[in-house]
């Protein structure tokens, strides 16, 4: 199915350039179309925040190089959530690599912080302890750094980032609002930078 | 976390790090002048909702069709025109100078080294603890 007119329209005013608006519409209208689109392809348990990050990336990446697009062999649509759906496979797959990793670094730290007793393994414990230094360094504020500690013990009910952000003096759904959006950048900053120390020390391994 | 809903605000996010939209030089701005996206809103007379649509806008291109985008931008969310021409010309000359100073930090990273370097030598132990607290060898 080839671009319907109103993609064309949009498509035409991106190539254009020099219409400051053009992509915030298209994002505007198209966005919770692709993010249900990518999800249902992902499959309903897939993390939605990487659903949304791999939406965005395809949106972004449209924005920067429109000729990329031949609205005459698909639709706008189809040819987002195609390279949406390619990204998440992408991001899904190094997610998969580092929490295999990270899981085990972090169960060991838990097991550390309660006394259960020194580790066998040396190394581990020399990443642990680097991977927690890793973290102060990246978190050095004491409310993005507990927000941290929440995101790693896998607390998912809203109150305690409501609480630690001071939020709880603004209406509940600002409240929730604000400690997902909070979550989510934080999540995404420790992702980035873990997937990064451990690529790096990974390769410094070999 | 449940009732999990797509946001822009999210897209907004990651925009930051497209030059050529306005995300990068507003958030700038706003962690500069300590404003949230609601003060943020009341400053440009809008809504809340249409401050992450208005991170999605390029930037005005320059004179002379400055004024003409903003009007346009302004128009899309419903904003006080002169408020944002205002806000966007304070984002952009904060982010010139925070990449101005990004510049110039090698040469007062190197310029500190240097003073570092004129100091007695410290015995070796010192040296070495120094080493590590710089970071170097962790």
């Amino acid at each position: 199915m080839q671009a319907t007119p109103q993609e064309y329209q949009f498509h035409q005013r991106l190539r254009a350039r020099g219409d400051p608006i053009a992509f915030a519409e298209l994002a505007e209208w198209l966005y919770d179309a692709l993010v249900q689109d990518v999800s249902k392809r992902a499959g309903y348990q897939a993390d939605p925040i990487l659903v949304e990050e791999a939406v965005g990336q395809a949106l972004l990446d449209y924005h920067d190089k429109p000729e990329g697009y031949d609205p005459g062999r698909m639709s706008l649509l189809g040819y987002l959530v195609m390279s949406a759906y390619r990204d998440f496979q992408n991001a899904f797959a190094r997610e998969q690599r580092v929490q295999a990793h990270q899981v085990s670094l972090f169960d060991l730290a838990l097991q550390e912080d309660e006394g259960a007793g020194s580790l066998e393994n040396l190394d581990d414990q020399l990443q642990i302890e680097e991977l927690w230094a890793v973290i102060d360094e990246m978190f050095p504020d004491p409310v993005e750094r507990g927000i941290v500690e929440l995101i790693i013990h896998h607390v998912h009910a809203p109150e305690p980032y409501i609480h630690l952000l001071h939020l709880d003096e603004l209406p509940s759904n600002e409240q929730i609002r604000l400690a997902k959006l909070a979550q989510y950048r934080i999540a995404r900053r420790l992702r980035r930078n873990l997937t990064r120390w451990l690529t790096r020390t990974g390769e410094e391994a070999q | 976390m449940k009732h999990y809903k797509p946001s822009l605000d999210r897209l907004a996010q990651l925009a930051q790090e497209r030059p050529n939209l306005l995300a990068g030089p507003l958030q700038l701005y706003k962690e500069q002048e300590g404003l949230d996206d609601q003060q943020l809103a009341t400053v440009l007379g809008c809504e809340l909702e249409a401050i992450p649509r208005l991170a999605l806008c390029e930037r005005p291109r320059p004179a002379p069709h400055f004024r003409e985008d903003v009007e346009h931008i302004a128009a899309y969310i419903h904003a006080d025109m002169l408020q944002l021409a205002m806000v966007i010309r304070a984002a952009e000359s904060r982010e010139a100078l925070s990449h101005r100073y990004e510049a110039a930090r090698p040469t007062l990273l190197a310029a500190r080294d240097q003073d570092e370097s004129e100091e007695p030598q410290a015995p070796d132990i010192a040296a070495s603890e120094y080493e590590s607290s710089d970071g170097s060898s962790r």
